[in-house]
């Protein structure tokens, strides 16, 4: 009797609002392998399989620790990708806004590269909490892609083909132009090798032409090594390339300090470029590169590259161009600037060459 | 300097940054979560003796006073195991459930099927007046009312024709019956005395005898029983009086439902303190959760944080008008008149105003707000 009284009683609470189940699971393309993390909170695996093994009301680290295999088999059951094979990880824990979770990571292998779809299948707590929902979200075939997994929805499937090949290729390009936006490496070493071509110009077109030698010749470098590194034709340690970068940064602009290489700029553009194509590459490898639209994919990301590049070239130019006989573009410019990114480009030196975090960008 | 300050930003950015990810707990003592109870607690050991409709009843009680939805889930995955040709009490029990989900049509359906089938049934009668009072259909409701008073005690059936009452014009009189019907029942159980206090706060402070509404809720407290919806109407009550201080006491300990973190953010920026961003981080976290999951379940409160504490007022009105199709009480009728007045978007807050004229509600806040938006 006092039960139902309590539903008129509690009848005010119609509106109640609160953190309903969820996990978390996020699925990133690395070259050919699939990383992932999957965020289940302690209470739903309490409720699924006991953490508490003391009864106290409270879950450690050891209680937690003690139950890993056991959760990674219970979780990994109800989690399939198909036609790859799942390999958990270490776990860790992470706070979210309701408490504790779980963090299994893991790797999935789908064969000798990703394929076109990824598909789904998910029935974590299914049977327990059919308000459970897997929160998914993953970076795939150059687009982030998110949806939401759960009993009345327990497949799933991606698709890179989703897109058109246009805005596949459009994604990539979007991609190549972001990169050299924030690739400060790159366009350091562009500017210290451009710094310099407009100071003894007589006329505007000299120095048009200077700079076109010396940004196609890196262009056609770093391509050569950008489709040989995606290609898996060649390939590099990254630590040994992003230093290798760092150290040509630093020689261009010390080159305009004290001058050593003065009429074949493009010659250097063009040994140096071949380098900077293999930092693309590993930009280009994170983002997941399609089997079946590799080529779209690399050619996209290419004239990406290239069009920030003239985006910067088209800035630069002009003004320099326009300020190149005044005191402050030959002595805070182009002497000033630099040295500067000779101290800069040396600091990235020596933070990647003894992989250190100095804390500089 | 100005480089320096942006550095040790930046550099205490990053720092928080790695604090938020993933990591491996120092030793094995550290505790990582705990648990709603015990395993040695009664209601645990009730709840693994519990099947059927009974353990989805026990389980959306429990949702309902702790305010954790995860006990919805579990009440769904029993009520599933029941048979196809459903009981009244499974019926009743789903009833509750749909209404929690905002399916209020579903609701009010399976709650009739439930009273067809068990004509004695006070639970369906008593929800479905709840259901009726949240869509602001009170003439519905009192039906319902009626059909109680057979069936149920002097107190219970008292209890839902005063709810009509006090939201309907008549606080005073609804306020004086429920008292008396209250003190004639010092045997009532503590869940019961809990709610009719509540009502007795919230009507006082309807007619606007606030010290009288403190009493009230503070012997609500005193009985020692947890309920959200009780410590979300002191806090609302507190922030009225411009006491946010002690609402931050209140809600220590409770932190978990989104109802009262929205409560707990409000007083920090009352006060001014410097957890208020946290807090209104944490719950646009919430509400960003809840939209990938394709669920909003609390409009109201989503509306309220959009307005009060993101200062965004288009948004809180946009969320403000589509709760007010679904839920209609008091205090989503109060956010759509505030984000309606702060957006400058008069017409939006006609619904509301027609309710607060036709229903004939008395509070002098909403009063005064729909004076501003004549």
């Amino acid at each position: 009797m006092k039960r139902f009284l309590l539903a008129l009683l509690l009848a005010s609470g119609t509106a109640h609002a609160h953190k309903p189940s969820d996990s978390y699971l996020a699925l990133t393309a690395e070259g050919r392998e699939l990383r992932g993390q999957w965020d289940i909170a302690l209470r739903d695996l309490e409720y699924a399989i006991g953490l508490d093994a003391d009864g106290d009301g409270a879950i450690t680290w050891g209680e937690l620790r003690k139950k890993q295999s056991e959760i990674a088999a219970y979780a990994f059951a109800r989690f399939s990708l198909r036609d790859c094979r799942i390999r958990p990880g270490p776990m860790l824990v992470d706070e979210h806004t309701d408490g504790a979770y779980a963090v299994l990571q893991f790797t999935a292998e789908c064969g000798e590269a990703l394929p076109q779809r990824l598909e789904l299948e998910y029935s974590l707590f299914a049977d327990l909490d059919p308000t459970h929902r897997g929160l998914l979200r993953a970076q795939f075939g150059g687009q982030t892609v998110t949806g939401v997994l759960g009993p009345d929805r327990p497949r799933l499937s991606l698709d890179a083909e989703g897109r058109t090949r246009l805005e596949q290729f459009l994604d990539y390009a979007r991609e190549g132009v972001w990169h050299i936006w924030i690739g400060f490496d790159h366009v350091l070493f562009l500017l210290s090798l451009l710094l310099p071509a407009v100071l003894s110009a007589p006329r505007f077109a000299p120095a048009f032409w200077e700079v076109f030698r010396v940004v196609t010749a890196f262009t056609v470098a770093h391509s050569i090594t950008l489709a040989l590194a995606a290609l898996s034709v060649v390939s590099l340690p990254s630590r040994l390339v992003e230093s290798a970068i760092a150290a040509s940064v630093v020689l261009a602009a010390l080159n305009n300090l004290y001058p050593v290489v003065q009429r074949g700029r493009w010659l250097v553009a063009f040994t140096f470029g071949l380098i900077h194509g293999f930092g693309f590459a590993s930009v280009l490898t994170e983002l997941g590169l399609p089997k079946e639209s590799l080529l779209l994919a690399l050619v996209g990301f290419n004239l990406g590259v290239e069009a920030g590049q003239l985006c910067i070239v088209a800035v630069f130019l002009p003004l320099a161009y326009a300020l190149r006989h005044t005191w402050i573009y030959r002595r805070v410019v182009f002497v000033g600037g630099s040295a500067l990114i000779v101290v800069i480009a040396a600091l990235w030196m020596i933070e990647r060459v003894f992989n250190l975090k100095l804390g500089l960008w | 300097m100005k480089q320096f300050t942006a550095a040790v930003l930046l550099g205490g950015c990053w720092a928080l940054g790695a604090l938020a990810a993933p990591y491996v707990p120092r030793d094995d003592s550290t505790v990582l979560e705990r648990l709603p109870m015990r395993r040695s607690d009664p209601v645990a050991a009730e709840l693994r003796q519990l099947r059927g409709a009974d353990l989805a009843r026990r389980n959306f009680e429990l949702a309902m006073a702790q305010g954790d939805p995860r006990y919805v889930g579990y009440a769904e995955a029993a009520l599933r195991k029941a048979d196809n040709d459903p009981p009244a009490e499974v019926l009743f029990v789903r009833g509750l459930l749909k209404q929690y989900r905002h399916d209020f049509d579903g609701a009010l359906a399976d709650l009739e099927g439930a009273s067809k089938l068990a004509p004695e049934h006070i639970g369906a009668h008593a929800w479905r007046a709840a259901v009726f009072m949240v869509r602001a259909e009170y003439a519905a409701a009192r039906e319902e009312c009626r059909a109680l008073e057979p069936l149920a005690s002097e107190l219970l059936a008292t209890g839902c024709r005063a709810a009509v009452d006090g939201a309907t014009g008549k606080a005073r009189a609804a306020y004086d019956e429920l008292k008396a019907a209250l003190d004639a029942r010092p045997d009532a159980a503590a869940e019961i005395r809990l709610w009719t206090l509540t009502r007795l706060a919230e009507f006082a402070e309807r007619f606007g005898e606030p010290s009288l509404a403190e009493r009230h809720f503070r012997e609500a407290l005193a009985l020692g029983v947890r309920d959200d919806f009780l410590l979300a109407a002191y806090a609302d009550f507190l922030l009225e009086q411009k006491r946010p201080q002690e609402v931050g006491t209140l809600l220590k300990k409770w932190g978990q439902s989104d109802n009262l973190l929205l409560r707990v953010a409000l007083a920090a920026k009352a006060q001014n303190l410097p957890e208020a961003l946290k807090h209104a981080q944490a719950l646009g976290e919430r509400f960003a959760a809840a939209g990938l999951r394709g669920e909003r379940l609390h409009l109201a409160e989503e509306a309220r944080y959009l307005l009060d504490l993101k200062g965004e007022p288009k948004a809180a009105l946009a969320a403000a008008s589509e709760n007010w199709k679904a839920q209609r009480e008091p205090r989503d009728a109060a956010v759509l008149l505030e984000a309606a007045l702060a957006a400058g978007e008069r017409k939006a807050a006609a619904p509301a105003l027609r309710w607060l004229y036709e229903s004939g509600f008395e509070d002098a806040r909403l009063l005064r707000l729909a004076a501003k938006l004549r």
